[in-house]
């Protein structure tokens, strides 16, 4: 293990820039949720490098991490029934064609 | 509750209830629409003459009359109007007046109204009427008598404007209604300065408060003044007092049962009415009184000089309408008020017979209301001639008619109370009464015919149902001056009314009435309206015409006369054939230089007031449009803008807190 926080935090950066070009890239809505677990996930990892780093987190750092994660489970969960609600629709997993809500 | 509070409401409830059924059903009775609304109404006769009998003559109520309250009306915390009404020897002589005419009416307009497609609006309206009158008379304090102010209003705005599809008819209704606003402004503002200086409006509680309130100095005397001239200007806006008296002849373009019963007999009455049961208020201010006075009198010369020249017959019995409501108002303002009420009732009668008179020669002679198109109608309607005959020398004041007690009374009054210039020109009003109503008579029913000839062989006297009314007002016109006024000073009507007056009286300082001396000045007075009321009719006879059949007495016009002294006093007459060209000041003052105003304020609101409304709408639509391009619909866009944003509000952030 480093015992350097700006490591932790590097690393979630790029997890998290990842994510967000994933997200804004991809245009298949199954990517798009990975993209987003992604994202989670790099927030995920600051929390804990910060408990790590802080004895007075510790313990607060750890439970928000678990509720994060449930938090991140519940919405993947949510997020595909979704997706293939839409799917068995339109018989496609391309967001850009999921524009019957435009203006 | 009681019977007698029973029979209260249900004088109420049987014309509203005729009301809502003819209005509703009304339509599908055809001919028989009348049967609903006549029915409630005799109906409403029979207990208003109970109820007169057991106030009037059993006493039954006391003095104080009969009060009661049906339900509270406005509960609203301090502020609590009760619809109370009350039953005293005012309301009473009142309602006899109210139901007997408004009953009489009603059978005639059946006769009058039978071939009028819109009866059953027209008997829907009338019930409607009476509902609001016995409202008016019944109300027991300020604010629900405002409303049935406000009811008769709106039921006389609808019967002027009942032959809607008459541009005259709609635009005469309009003028009355707006007229009549004027006036209400006053009381509005009246009411409001009773609540705020008293606190109540429960009649019996203001008047015992004011003299109180009065003499303690809570109330100036200014501020008395100006409450008494509050109300006094609504009652010149409904009683059609100057300046406000330009809507009541216009309002002749009703059917003629309207014009009969509510403008000469009932509604235009209430301004009288409300005076005299305010009458507590009003004598505390003798300049407010004085002004009254002044203002009735006026009113009274002024119509009665323009009665001279119109040559619609129902034009003369408006203006002479106006002129009799002037006397009273003169009664009122020299504070005989007993008198005031006295010839309310004698003039709601023979007027109402004269309108309905006017009615069926109108109906006799098709339609026709011109006075230079009738003449020698005697012989062919001899019974609307002889009830007309007989309402014309009861308002001439020719005793032992109805009219002479009460005008007498009037200007007796006047003189012994020390307004001898309100018995003056009192006086000569009589004269020109006398006269002009003896020039209607003639030219009508005596002078040569001047029917049309295609019209002339089909004049005929009217239907039943039109006659009857006639000859049964005709009895009171003839006695009840008899009957209320004799002996004179002294008379039923004086014991009547003792216990409503009894109060402004003592303020006034006016003891026990004398004893009637005919050789004294109650002589003198009398003799002198009497010689100036033979006066007028001799004159008008010999220049319009008249004649006795059963004695045999005859005078023939003389047109030649009549047009030489016109031409004599050509600015008089067409002074008072213009109206003294009151219509005239009124357009220039209100509708043109008015007009000029509102049309200013016309331009400030659509483009100021509107402009500024349009304009921020606009915008907000205008920018809405520009802004809809930003919604694609596509989830990644919105995507990249949380991204973006998030990142300008993190730069920010640093940038800012960074320091």
């Amino acid at each position: 293990m480093s015992q350097s926080l700006d490591a932790y935090l590097v690393l979630a950066s790029l997890l998290f820039c990842i994510g967000t070009f994933g997200f804004l890239a991809r245009r298949n809505a199954i990517a798009m949720l990975m993209s987003i677990e992604l994202m989670i996930n790099a927030v995920n990892l600051v929390i804990v490098a910060f408990g790590a780093f802080t004895p007075e987190l510790a313990d607060r750092a750890s439970v928000i991490a678990l509720i994060v994660m449930a938090v991140a489970a519940a919405e993947a969960t949510v997020g595909l029934a979704i997706v293939i609600a839409i799917y068995r629709n339109r018989r496609t997993p391309l967001v850009d064609e999921y524009h019957s809500m435009r203006e | 509750m009681t019977t007698d509070q029973l029979l209260v409401t249900l004088l109420l409830a049987l014309p509203i209830g005729g009301f809502a059924l003819t209005a509703l059903v009304g339509r599908r009775l055809y001919q028989r629409a009348w049967i609903i609304a006549v029915g409630a109404i005799v109906a409403t006769w029979l207990i208003a003459m109970y109820l007169v009998y057991n106030t009037l003559f059993l006493n039954a109520y006391g003095a104080q009359g009969l009060h009661f309250t049906l339900y509270e009306w406005i509960p609203a915390g301090d502020f609590r109007i009760e619809a109370n009404f009350a039953v005293d020897n005012l309301t009473a002589a009142l309602l006899i007046v109210v139901c007997t005419v408004g009953m009489l009416v009603h059978v005639y307009s059946i006769g009058y109204m039978a071939h009028d497609p819109g009866r059953w609006r027209f008997f829907a309206y009338l019930n409607l009427f009476m509902f609001s009158m016995l409202l008016l008379v019944l109300a027991d304090n300020f604010l629900l008598l405002f409303a049935a102010w406000e009811l008769v209003g709106l039921s006389s705005y609808l019967l002027i404007g009942f032959w809607y599809g008459r541009r005259s008819a709609a635009l005469a209704a309009k003028k009355a209604f707006l007229v009549n606003r004027v006036g209400d402004v006053g009381f509005a503002l009246g009411i409001m300065a009773i609540w705020t200086t008293v606190g109540t409006l429960n009649f019996p509680e203001v008047f015992e408060r004011i003299p109180l309130l009065a003499e303690s100095g809570v109330i100036q005397p200014w501020q008395m003044t100006g409450l008494a001239l509050l109300l006094f200007l609504g009652a010149v806006g409904k009683s059609a007092q100057f300046p406000l008296h330009v809507w009541l002849p216009d309002a002749m373009e009703g059917p003629t049962p309207v014009s009969a019963l509510i403008h000469a007999a009932t509604m235009v009455n209430a301004g009288v009415y409300m005076v005299a049961r305010a009458n507590p208020l009003f004598v505390q201010s003798p300049s407010a009184m004085w002004l009254i006075a002044g203002v009735g009198i006026f009113t009274a010369i002024l119509a009665a000089s323009i009665a001279f020249t119109q040559r619609d017959i129902k034009r003369v019995l408006a203006y002479s309408t106006l002129s009799q409501l002037g006397y009273m108002f003169a009664a009122l303002g020299v504070g005989a008020f007993t008198a005031a009420i006295f010839h309310l009732m004698t003039h709601g009668f023979f007027k109402g017979l004269l309108f309905l008179g006017s009615g069926s020669v109108i109906h006799g002679v098709h339609d026709e209301q011109d006075m230079n198109r009738m003449g020698g109608l005697w012989r062919k309607m001899p019974i609307t001639h002889i009830t007309m005959l007989i309402g014309a020398i009861a308002i001439a004041g020719i005793p032992p008619l109805a009219g002479f007690f009460s005008k007498d009374e009037i200007l007796g009054q006047a003189w012994k109370n020390g307004f001898v210039w309100v018995w003056a020109i009192g006086i000569v009003v009589a004269l020109m009464t006398a006269f002009y109503m003896f020039r209607l008579m003639g030219k009508t029913f005596y002078g040569p015919s001047n029917v049309d000839p295609a019209v002339e062989p089909r004049v005929h006297e009217s239907p039943r149902s039109m006659t009857v009314p006639l000859l049964l007002l005709a009895i009171p016109s003839a006695v009840l001056g008899v009957a209320l006024g004799f002996p004179i000073g002294a008379g039923l009507i004086e014991q009547w009314m003792e216990p409503v007056f009894e109060g402004a009286n003592e303020v006034l300082g006016r003891g026990q009435a004398e004893p009637f001396q005919v050789l004294g000045l109650d002589g003198f007075l009398a003799g002198a309206s009497v010689a100036v009321a033979v006066l007028g009719v001799l004159a008008a006879m010999r220049l319009f015409g008249f004649r006795v059949p059963l004695l045999g007495l005859q005078a023939k016009p003389r047109p030649a006369v009549v047009e030489r002294l016109t031409d004599r006093l050509r600015p008089l007459y067409t002074g008072s054939f213009h109206k003294w060209f009151f219509d005239d000041l009124n357009d220039l003052i209100f509708v043109r230089a008015g007009g000029l105003v509102a049309r200013g304020l016309w331009w400030f609101d659509v483009h100021i007031i509107d402009g500024a409304v349009n304009g921020v709408a606009g915008l907000t639509q205008r920018s809405g449009r520009g802004l809809r391009h930003i919604q694609t619909g596509r989830v990644q866009n919105y995507a990249l803008g949380i991204a973006l944003s998030l990142i300008v509000v993190a730069v920010g952030y640093f940038v800012a807190g960074g320091r």
